[in-house]
């Protein structure tokens, strides 16, 4: 469990004339997934390296837990910060059981010491161990790679991950397997990860949060529903697609098209449901309304006519993300 | 043949027999690449580190190499007279070209992404260099150590000019009588050594390219 904190950081690069990141201040919390999403030369690798030191700022901190990153060894800070990048980065002269140890193993640890901690590792990404341990890098496929890089991220516990577009080198479909694989170990392992990349699908499908960079400028930070609803202007607008009414199907919630429930007997559909599912529900089940439940209660429903309030023709949003609490009053 | 194949010749009770001279052969080849990397692989390393040393470190180098074997052979009876060191230094010296360019171009041709990886990781800068830089740099060294270990064996025939016997010894006999069948055999024998050596530098280099992270020649 790790809060990371960005306080006033910027970078400027020797012989560049404006930094490569600018003032920029934002807090993960610990256990969320933060993405930094921009165009390229936004800075968001820049700011990801700074955390693990690679880099260091010019001015202004980094904090992990409130203490100065810099006030640490760098060496032990970095064996307590996973790293995945798009290359991967496996060792082509180690086999897979050694590429998952070596943390571990820098640290001192033998290999009989990890030998269960590998196994169990590898279980947790999806490659048997029996079958994989003893293999080099190169007789895995992409995917394959990347999932034993990110066992060997894992492998020394950290607290923090740090993400440099890990999928971006593999194709579409395994790169949709390996979000999933993600969502699925984050539930189990809660560490704090900051995920760099410029797919926007993948920042709305992984991210808790998403930070939208530009030219060094950190523009907008927010849940991917925030940033749909109200971009900060036009160029988060755009690079989100808030004007594309698919899009806020998928990630506005149904608690943003809420009115007083009408037939209590209904069909019902769950608060964390986004739009599209609701959407969906409606269309195929020929209902008229779906109660809105959360915990158990109700909390409104929706209606075709509410969905289509919220999503106006002209793709801004209607709704409040706070409407919720006005409708159950009335309700 | 009659020479290599006369059991006289392969008197263990005589110190000038053919296993001895092998021995002898095998053991200047040996020192020299010994002290030969113990000097390369520092002076690489500071290369690679500090790129100024780059042409200095390589003129000098190459300027050594084309020193004619005989008038540095001369030279060094001057200075260290019949000694071993008499071939040994200029053995050392050819060396250094082949070895340092080879250690130079192996650790530059590191994947600097695995070396980036290693640091993020939490290495320190020992563990680096025995982790990373190393083991992928070893094959491509290997190789420069297989040239330098068959030019060694060849030059190396000139000890017996400078008072040092090996299979050298063979031919430089040869010669002053006027035994061809002796000047052959240590030939043959020079070449089968050379051979050998190679082969099981090949080995080493194989056993070293684990994971097969070098396309070997």
């Amino acid at each position: 469990m790790a809060t990371i904190e960005f306080v006033d950081v910027t970078k400027t690069y020797p012989g560049a004339t404006k930094g490569a990141v600018e003032h920029v201040s934002f807090t993960v919390p610990s256990g969320d997934v933060c993405m930094l999403v921009g165009t390229s030369g936004s800075g968001k690798t820049t700011l990801l390296r700074m955390v693990n030191r690679l880099i260091d700022p010019t001015s202004g901190s980094i904090l992990i837990d409130g203490q100065p990153i810099t006030a640490r060894d760098p060496i032990e800070l970095r064996r307590s910060i996973g790293y995945v990048i798009q290359q991967v980065g496996l060792f082509p002269h180690l086999t897979i059981e050694e590429n998952v140890r070596v943390v571990p193993s820098i640290m001192g640890q033998s290999a009989k010491d990890t030998q269960g901690r590998v196994d169990e590792l590898l279980e947790l990404v999806g490659l048997p161990p029996a079958e994989f341990r003893s293999r080099y890098p190169r007789q895995l496929s992409g995917g394959q790679q990347q999932r034993v890089g990110l066992a060997r991220a894992l492998a020394a516990d950290p607290t923090v991950l740090l993400m440099d577009e890990p999928f971006g080198a593999l194709d579409a479909i395994t790169r949709g397997r390996m979000q999933e694989e993600l969502l699925r170990i984050q539930t189990g392992v809660k560490k704090t990860i900051l995920f760099v990349t410029h797919d926007v699908e993948e920042a709305f499908k992984l991210g808790d949060q998403v930070v939208v960079l530009s030219e060094g400028h950190l523009i907008q930070m927010g849940k991917p529903m925030e940033l749909l609803i109200s971009p900060a202007n036009d160029f988060v607008r755009e690079l989100v697609g808030a004007d594309n009414v698919l899009r806020q199907f998928e990630y506005v919630p149904v608690t943003t098209a809420l009115e007083p429930v009408t037939n209590a007997q209904g069909a019902t559909i769950g608060a964390e449901a986004m739009l599209l599912a609701a959407l969906l529900k409606l269309v195929q089940s020929g209902a008229s309304e779906l109660v809105v439940v959360r915990d158990g209660a109700p909390v409104g429903q929706v209606t075709l006519a509410s969905i289509a309030r919220v999503i106006r023709k002209d793709g801004a949003f209607a709704g409040k993300t706070g409407s919720e609490a006005g409708v159950t009053s009335r309700a | 043949m009659d020479f290599l194949l006369h059991p006289a010749n392969w008197d263990l009770t005589d110190p000038s027999s053919i296993p001895y001279l092998f021995l002898d052969h095998l053991y200047i080849t040996g020192l020299t690449l010994l002290i030969g990397l113990l000097i390369a692989f520092p002076t690489a390393f500071l290369v690679v580190r500090y790129t100024r040393l780059n042409l200095p470190v390589q003129t000098t180098a190459s300027f050594l190499y084309t020193i004619p074997s005989f008038a540095f052979l001369g030279f060094m009876i001057s200075i260290t007279g019949f000694s071993l060191a008499t071939i040994l230094v200029p053995l050392i010296a050819y060396a250094q070209v082949v070895l340092i360019r080879n250690i130079v171009a192996a650790v530059r041709a590191v994947d600097p992404t695995l070396v980036e990886v290693g640091r993020a990781m939490g290495m320190n800068p020992f563990q680096l260099q025995r982790r990373v830089v190393l083991p992928l740099a070893l094959p491509i060294i290997v190789a420069g150590i297989r040239v330098v270990a068959v030019t060694t064996i060849g030059i190396a025939t000139l000890g017996p000019y400078v008072g040092t016997q090996n299979l050298g010894t063979l031919i430089y006999d040869g010669i002053y009588l006027g035994r061809n069948s002796e000047i052959i055999a240590g030939a043959i024998l020079i070449t089968a050594l050379a051979v050998t050596v190679d082969l099981l530098l090949v080995g080493v280099q194989r056993l070293l390219n684990r994971g097969g992270q070098v396309a070997l020649a």
